[in-house]
C-alpha cells in the first residue's frame, strides 16, 4: 500500500464515478425524450378526439328504463332481402362476432336462427372511433343499429341472409353482455365427430345444462324447442278436432297411485302429500263423469333414481283417455292416428328446423305408417325367437330386447313408429283388463319409436268388484285406494287410453341421444338448477 | 436276481388336480363293463350295432346318388339325340295338374309355424299399382285365412282412395291377428322396384312383380312338376312382364302375335288349364289397354279369363 496506489485509486473511483455519472445522465435524457414523445403522442390523441365527428352515432346507450316511447319500426333478421335494398332500417340483434380489419370492422348480427353481415367503415359517416368502438363491443351484446341494406355480388356463405349486408350509420349498445363467456356458441353447435377431427373444441353436455340460458340460444337449440312447441300444438289441434276435452289434473295427491316407491313426498301442513305420478286416477274419473273423452297436459313426477339417457325425474306429460263402445282397439285407432298426424305436421311444416337439427345431430329421417302396424306380442317374440333370443312367452321385453325388436320391424316393415299389442297380464299394473279367452294375456299395449317405448296403455277395469280381485291379486293395500274404487261404484262406462312424453318424443322423432337435449332445464337425480 | 432298484421320483400316489372347467368325457376304454345291458366286450371282427346303422345310412344315400346319376344321365340322352324336339305344348297335358287343387302345406312352404302370424310385406309404387299381385291375392283368400292390410308409407304424401281399398274390405276379426293363418300387408311407397320382404332372417327381399307373382302362387298350387310345363310358364311370365308391361309398341305387337298363335292351340296360355301365366299375360294386356285392339284368339282368351271371376279386383283398379 503506497500512497501512489491510493491516489491511483480514488483517481480510478473518480474516473468510474464520472463514467457512471454519465451513464445516469444518459438515462435520465432517455427517459425525458420518451415522455416527451408520449406528451406529444397524448396532445395529438387528444386533437383527433376533438376530432370525432361521429360521437353521436355510437356508444353505450343507457339502461332502457322506457324513459320515453320510440315510435321506432325494427325489422327483423329474417325479413332482409334483396327487396329491401337500399333502405335505412334500424334492427336490434346480439353482436354474434366482432372483427376490425383496418380502417373497417365487420360484425355478424343474430336473431334466434338468422344472422346478417353489417360493415362499420371509415367514411363521412363514421369515425375512426367509432369503428374501434364496434370492434371492441363484447359478443352476446344486444346493440341498436341504423343502418342502409345493400345488395352484394357474392353470396355470404356464412350468414342465413346470403344476398344483402348492412353499411352500419348508427349503433348503440343497448343491454352489454360480459367479456367472458362460459361457452362459446359455435363450440356448442360444433358436431362432435367434427371436433375431434379438426381439434376443435366442443362443450360438454354438462356445461351447456349449467349455462342453459346461452345454450338455447344456439341455432340447434331454437330449432328443438321450436320443434317441441309444434309437437304440444299438434297433440292439442288433433285431439279437439276429434271431440276430445283438455283437463287438468291435480299434481298433489294424498296417495300414491301406481305402486309407491317412485314418488316425491312434499309436507303439507301437517301431514305429507304426494307430488302425481300420473294423472291416471283423474283421468279415468273425468270418464266416469261422462267426460267421454279427455287429454291432459302437464308435469308428472317421478322419484326413480335412474340415471340414463332417457329418464327425468320431473317431464312433461301428454294424457289421452277415453270410453269405447265394443273394443278398445277403438281406443288404440285414435291413439295412433293422433301420433300419426303429429308426425304428418311435423314432417310438413318443420323441415327447416329438422334440418337445422340434423347438422350438428345427424340422424335417419323418421319413417312412418298410416294405419299405424300393429302387431301381437306372439308376433313379436316370434321374430325375436327367430333372431336367436330365448324368452318366456310370459317374460316382459327388456331394453336391449325392444331395442332388437324395434330394429326387426323396421326391416321388415321400413316404419319407426309401431304398436306391440296383447301383452301378458302377469307384467302389467293391476288396474289392467285382463284378455277374456285367454288369462294369460291382457288388453294391453305399448308403442314404440325408434326402438324405444313411448306409451304404455291399456283398456282399464271399471268394475270395482274385479278391480278389488285384482288389487288383492297383485298384493296392494285396499284402503290406500278405496277412493279409486269408489269412483268406479256408480256405472261407469268401458274405457281406456295411455300417456306419452313430450320429451321423449321429441327427442325420438329427431333421433337425438339424450333426453336432457330436449327439456329445457332438465331435472333428474342430479340436478336440480337452473 | 435281483435288478437294479431305483427309488421313485414321486410317490406313487400323487393327487391330480384336475381342472373343473374342461368338458369331461367318460372313459372309453371301461364304457363296456359299466353299461347295464349285457353287452359283452366285442370281439375281433365284431362291429358295434351303432357303427353298422350309420354304414346303412351311408349305403342308402349312395343308392340314392346312383338313382339320381342313372336319372341325369338319361335326360342328358334325351336332349342330345336327334329325335328329342318334342313338342312341349303337346306334351304337357301329360304332366301333372297345374289348377289350384293341388295340395300345398303353408308349413313346409314358409317353414315352421312359430305362433304367430306369417306376416307377408309387399311394397309397392302406387305410381305402379301390381295388378297381378291383387288377383293372387284374392285367389289366397279364397284358400286361406288371409288378413289383409294397407298402409301408405311416410315417403307418400297421398294415394288415391281406390289404392287404398284394392285389397278389399276389412276383415270382421282383423282385429285378432293370431286367428289367421296368412297375412297380407300392402305398403305404399316411394320404392323404384316393387318389393317383398317375408322372413328377414331366412330369406332376402325378393323384388319384381314377377318373381313376387311367383312366390306367392306357389302357395296356392306347386309349380308343374314337369319341367317343360314349368320353364313355358315361366316364359310366358316374363314376356308378360318385360315385353308387354315395359317394351315398345312394337315389342307389345309381337308379343300379342305370339299369344295369338299360341292360344289358337289351346285354350290356356300353358295348356288345358288355367295358370299364373294367364294371370300375368291378362293383368299387363289389361294395364297397357291393348285388350280391345287384341287379335281374335286374344279376345275370346280375354273372355274366358273374365268368366272366371278372379280378375274383378284389376279391373276395379283401373276404373
Amino acid at each position: 500500500m503506497t500512497k501512489e496506489g491510493v491516489q491511483g485509486a480514488t483517481e480510478e473511483e473518480q474516473q468510474a464515478q464520472s463514467k457512471k455519472a454519465l451513464k445516469k445522465q444518459q438515462k435520465e435524457a432517455e427517459k425525458a425524450a420518451k415522455k416527451a414523445e408520449k406528451q406529444a403522442k397524448l396532445t395529438a390523441e387528444q386533437t383527433t378526439e376533438e376530432d370525432d365527428f361521429a360521437k353521436d352515432r355510437y356508444g353505450l346507450s343507457a339502461m332502457v328504463q322506457s324513459q320515453q316511447k320510440l315510435d321506432r319500426e325494427l325489422v327483423r333478421v329474417q325479413d332482409l332481402t334483396p327487396e329491401k335494398a337500399d333502405q335505412l332500417i334500424w334492427l336490434r340483434a346480439r353482436v354474434h362476432t366482432s372483427r376490425a380489419k383496418g380502417k373497417q370492422c365487420f360484425l355478424v348480427l343474430r336473431q334466434q336462427q338468422f344472422n346478417v353481415q353489417a360493415l362499420v367503415a371509415v367514411g363521412d359517416r363514421a369515425s375512426k372511433q367509432m369503428v374501434k368502438f364496434a370492434a371492441n363491443i363484447t359478443k352476446e351484446s344486444i346493440v341498436d343499429v341504423e343502418a342502409s341494406v345493400r345488395k352484394v355480388e357474392q353470396k355470404i356463405e356464412s350468414c342465413s341472409q346470403q344476398d344483402v349486408e348492412l353499411h352500419i350509420e348508427r349503433i348503440f349498445v343497448i343491454s352489454q353482455a360480459e367479456p367472458r363467456l362460459p361457452l362459446q356458441l359455435e363450440d356448442a353447435v360444433r358436431p362432435d365427430g367434427e371436433g375431434e377431427e379438426e381439434g376443435r373444441a366442443t362443450v360438454n353436455q354438462d356445461t351447456k345444462l349449467d349455462n342453459r340460458v346461452i345454450d338455447l340460444r344456439t341455432t340447434t337449440s331454437q330449432a328443438i324447442f321450436r320443434l317441441q312447441s309444434g309437437v304440444c300444438q299438434l297433440f292439442r289441434d288433433t285431439l279437439t278436432h276429434k271431440g276430445f276435452v283438455e283437463i287438468q289434473t291435480p299434481k298433489i295427491i294424498s296417495a300414491a297411485s301406481e305402486g309407491g316407491a317412485n314418488v316425491f313426498t312434499v309436507s303439507y301442513f301437517k301431514t305429507s302429500a304426494y307430488l302425481a305420478q300420473s294423472p291416471q286416477l283423474y283421468k279415468q274419473m273425468c270418464i266416469c263423469a261422462d267426460f267421454d273423452k279427455v287429454f291432459c297436459v302437464g308435469p308428472v313426477f317421478r322419484a326413480e333414481d335412474s340415471n340414463t339417457h332417457r329418464h327425468l325425474t320431473e317431464f312433461v306429460g301428454l294424457d289421452i283417455e277415453m270410453a269405447f263402445n265394443y273394443h278398445y282397439h277403438e281406443v288404440i285407432d285414435s291413439i295412433t292416428d293422433t301420433m300419426v298426424q303429429i308426425f304428418k305436421g311435423l314432417r310438413d311444416n318443420f323441415q327447416t328446423e329438422i334440418q337445422t337439427v340434423n347438422k350438428q345431430f345427424p340422424s335417419e329421417p323418421f319413417k312412418f305408417l298410416e294405419p299405424t302396424l300393429r302387431l301381437e306380442y306372439t308376433e313379436g317374440v316370434a321374430m325375436l325367437r327367430e333372431a336367436g333370443v330365448e324368452m318366456g312367452d310370459e317374460d316382459d321385453l327388456s331394453t336391449p330386447n325392444e331395442k332388437l325388436l324395434g330394429r326387426l320391424v323396421k326391416e321388415k316393415y321400413d316404419t319407426d313408429f309401431y304398436v306391440l299389442d296383447k301383452y301378458p297380464l302377469a307384467v302389467r299394473p293391476f288396474y289392467t283388463m285382463p284378455d277374456p279367452n285367454n288369462a294369460k294375456y291382457s288388453n294391453s299395449y305399448d308403442m314404440f319409436m325408434r326402438g324405444e317405448e313411448i306409451l304404455s296403455g291399456a283398456q282399464r277395469i271399471h268394475d270395482a268388484q274385479l278391480l278389488t280381485e285384482r288389487a288383492t291379486h297383485h298384493q296392494i293395500d285396499l284402503e290406500k285406494i278405496k277412493s279409486y274404487i269408489d269412483s268406479f261404484r256408480f256405472g261407469a262406462p268401458p274405457h281406456g287410453g295411455g300417456g306419452i312424453g313430450l320429451e321423449r318424443v321429441c327427442m325420438l322423432y329427431l333421433g337425438l341421444h339424450n333426453v336432457r337435449q330436449t327439456s329445457m332445464f332438465p331435472r333428474d337425480p342430479k340436478r336440480l338448477t337452473p | 436276481m435281483p435288478m437294479y432298484q431305483v427309488k421313485p421320483v414321486s410317490g406313487g400316489d400323487m393327487k391330480v388336480d384336475l381342472p373343473t372347467c374342461m368338458y369331461k368325457l367318460p372313459s372309453f376304454h371301461s364304457s363296456h363293463g359299466s353299461s347295464g345291458s349285457p353287452e359283452h366286450a366285442l370281439q375281433n371282427g365284431e362291429v358295434d350295432p351303432a357303427v353298422k346303422a350309420l354304414e346303412a345310412r351311408q349305403d342308402e344315400i349312395m343308392r340314392k346318388l346312383y338313382e339320381l346319376k342313372a336319372a341325369v344321365e338319361g335326360l342328358a340322352k334325351t336332349v342330345t339325340t336327334p329325335d328329342a324336339d318334342l313338342d312341349l305344348t303337346v306334351s304337357s297335358s301329360l304332366s301333372s295338374s297345374t289348377t289350384f287343387k293341388g295340395t300345398t302345406d303353408l308349413d313346409t312352404l314358409l317353414g315352421k309355424d312359430l305362433g304367430a302370424l306369417r306376416d307377408i310385406v309387399i311394397n309397392a309404387n302406387p305410381a305402379q299399382p301390381p295388378l297381378t299381385l291383387l288377383v293372387l291375392h284374392s285367389l289366397l283368400c279364397q284358400r286361406y285365412r288371409v288378413l289383409s292390410t294397407v298402409h301408405v308409407h311416410s315417403s307418400v304424401t297421398s294415394v288415391p282412395p281406390q289404392l287404398l281399398s284394392c285389397l278389399g274390405p276389412r276383415h270382421a276379426d282383423s282385429y285378432a291377428r293370431h286367428m289367421f293363418q296368412l297375412g297380407f300387408t300392402l305398403i305404399w311407397k316411394d320404392v323404384p322396384k316393387l318389393q317383398m320382404k317375408f322372413s328377414v332372417q331366412n330369406m332376402c327381399p325378393i323384388e319384381g312383380e314377377s318373381n313376387v307373382a311367383r312366390f306367392l302362387f306357389k302357395l296356392l298350387a306347386p309349380y308343374p312338376s314337369d319341367p317343360a310345363a314349368a320353364t313355358l310358364v315361366d316364359s310366358w311370365l316374363d314376356t308378360a312382364f318385360f315385353q308387354l308391361a315395359e317394351g315398345s309398341a312394337k315389342e307389345r305387337a309381337a308379343v300379342l302375335r305370339a299369344l295369338n298363335s299360341a292360344l289358337g292351340r289351346n285354350p290356356w296360355l300353358s295348356g288345358p288349364e288355367f295358370s299364373l301365366a294367364d294371370v300375368a299375360c291378362y293383368c299387363c294386356v289389361l294395364q297397357t289397354g291393348s285388350a280391345a285392339s287384341a287379335p281374335a284368339n286374344v279376345q275370346r282368351w280375354i273372355k274366358s279369363c273374365d268368366n272366371l271371376g278372379h280378375f274383378g279386383p284389376a279391373k276395379r283398379l283401373l276404373q
